[in-house]
């Protein structure tokens, strides 16, 4: 039991350090996501079901969701188009 | 050496987190970054609630009096991860409308309002 | 402060309290020995005294419920937050152009993408609608339902397109649910008031253990945090998917 935590508690320190190093926005969504599914498996380890439950719907659904969608806004052409159209 | 290990990991994760934040050059960038110090929140209040051959405090299957963990760390930790999941979707409105009023996402190069 | 100063002052910073740091690390209590009296507490006399096999949402609901209803309206400020920033600069109609972003090819959606939405789509709202019902008797509650609920609607963004899913979310509906689970929380702990007893005191009849209907006022705060959550993502959600659309004529903000 002490070994597996020792395994989360370097694999949640590894992939929280890849969220800091992915400097480009799209490469950190998914670091994000990895972030959330270790997470959510140390939570169940240290016997905490309920917040594995929470961290799971909310770190690898919800908040890598919010991310892409900014991400995609950011790229939409935004120049008025009331010149465009007849 | 599980103890040490993980408050080891907390104090890291807040330190890596901070470094990010500082060194951010884009504002997405720095608000994935914010998520980190917040897990290593979570880490530190479950870490605190842990007890050695218990179980979790669910009483459906066993009797209650069966050693389980402590549940009152649990009840915050997790209240706190879908509150925390909201106030970052409302920084990440801020930087949408940043973006939008600016044209960029560097946070180098937006200075404040000049006349 | 240039980006370098910023970083050297980091580093000064780190270099001051790494010691303090390292001395907490080592005389911090012992992992997983240490004594915990209030958990052990709720442990030792939960179920006896209201019923429910679930402790956490013991202590969500009942022991610490006050807490609980100020997570609760800090999610209602956040969502308001959100929807004054984005709302407000765009306006009310959804809009059904789809965004140009130059560059990017445009991908047609495979027949297996719109199966798949469309099969778990329903079968995840109806799961976390399973998991907010269980709040008392096995690990669950309002909070963690209410994600999936909002989550499992995203597949359907995801296997049929924008317009169809836009269709689904009414956004009345949404913002209903939201206040609706945030005053029903509030009024369900000042329904006890009227007795002449403290906020939030659990004045309905507990039930048995292990059964669904356990717990008492428990039960009505679940389901308004669980009505609360799920429409509270839903406009999350809604209002940042309708900033990928086109900008209206007349140009937006």
């Amino acid at each position: 039991m002490s070994l597996l935590l020792d395994l989360l508690f370097f694999m949640t320190a590894v992939t929280g350090t890849g969220i800091v190093l992915s400097r480009q926005p799209g490469r950190q969504v998914l670091a994000i996501a990895a972030n959330g599914l270790v997470l959510s498996l140390l939570f169940t380890a240290l016997q905490a079901p309920d917040v594995a439950f929470s961290e799971l719907a909310v770190g690898t659904a919800a908040v890598p969701t919010l991310f892409l969608v900014v991400l995609i806004s950011t790229r939409i052409d935004r120049t008025p188009r009331s010149e465009a159209k007849e | 050496m599980t103890g040490m290990l993980c408050w080891a990991t907390v104090a890291w994760l807040l330190g890596i987190g901070l470094y990010g934040i500082v060194t951010s050059r884009n504002y997405v960038h720095l608000v994935g970054c914010l998520s980190v110090v917040q897990a290593s929140t979570y880490l530190l209040l479950l870490g605190i609630g842990y007890r050695w051959q218990a179980g979790p405090p669910i009483f459906y299957d066993h009797p209650p009096g069966t050693p389980a963990v402590d549940p009152v760390v649990q009840a915050l930790v997790l209240t706190d991860i879908v509150i925390g999941a909201t106030v970052t979707a409302l920084l990440l409105a801020l930087v949408l409308r940043l973006h939008k009023r600016t044209g960029s996402l560097d946070a180098g190069s937006i200075r404040p309002l000049s006349r | 402060m240039t980006p370098r100063a910023r970083l050297l002052v980091f580093i000064g910073a780190c270099a001051c309290v790494l010691p303090a740091a390292v001395d907490v690390v080592m005389h911090m209590p012992a992992f997983g020995v240490h004594p915990l009296p209030y958990g052990d507490a709720v442990n030792r006399l939960g179920t006896a005294e209201r019923h429910v096999t679930n402790m956490v949402s013991l202590v969500n609901f009942d022991v610490r419920g006050f807490d609980t209803l100020g997570e609760e309206f800090m999610l209602l400020c956040a969502v308001t937050g959100v929807t004054i920033l984005l709302r407000g600069a765009r306006g009310e109609q959804p809009t059904a152009e789809p965004g140009y972003a130059p560059g990017r090819p445009d991908v047609r959606r495979s027949a297996a993408v719109t199966a798949i939405g469309r099969v778990f789509a329903p079968l995840i709202v109806l799961f976390g609608f399973y998991v907010v019902l269980h709040a008392m008797t096995t690990p669950g509650g309002g909070f963690q339902g209410g994600v999936i609920m909002a989550s499992g609607c995203l597949l359907i963004w995801m296997g049929d397109g924008y317009r169809s899913w836009r269709q689904m979310m009414r956004t009345e509906i949404l913002d209903a649910a939201e206040g609706f689970g945030a005053s029903l929380y509030a009024a369900a702990g000042l329904a006890p008031m009227v007795l002449g007893l403290p906020f939030l005191t659990n004045i309905l009849p507990f039930g048995q253990p292990k059964d669904l209907l356990s717990g008492g006022l428990m039960l009505v705060l679940n389901a308004g945090v669980g009505f609360a959550v799920a429409g509270g993502f839903g406009v999350l959600f809604v209002e940042f998917l309708e900033e990928t659309r086109a900008v209206p004529l007349g140009g937006g903000e």
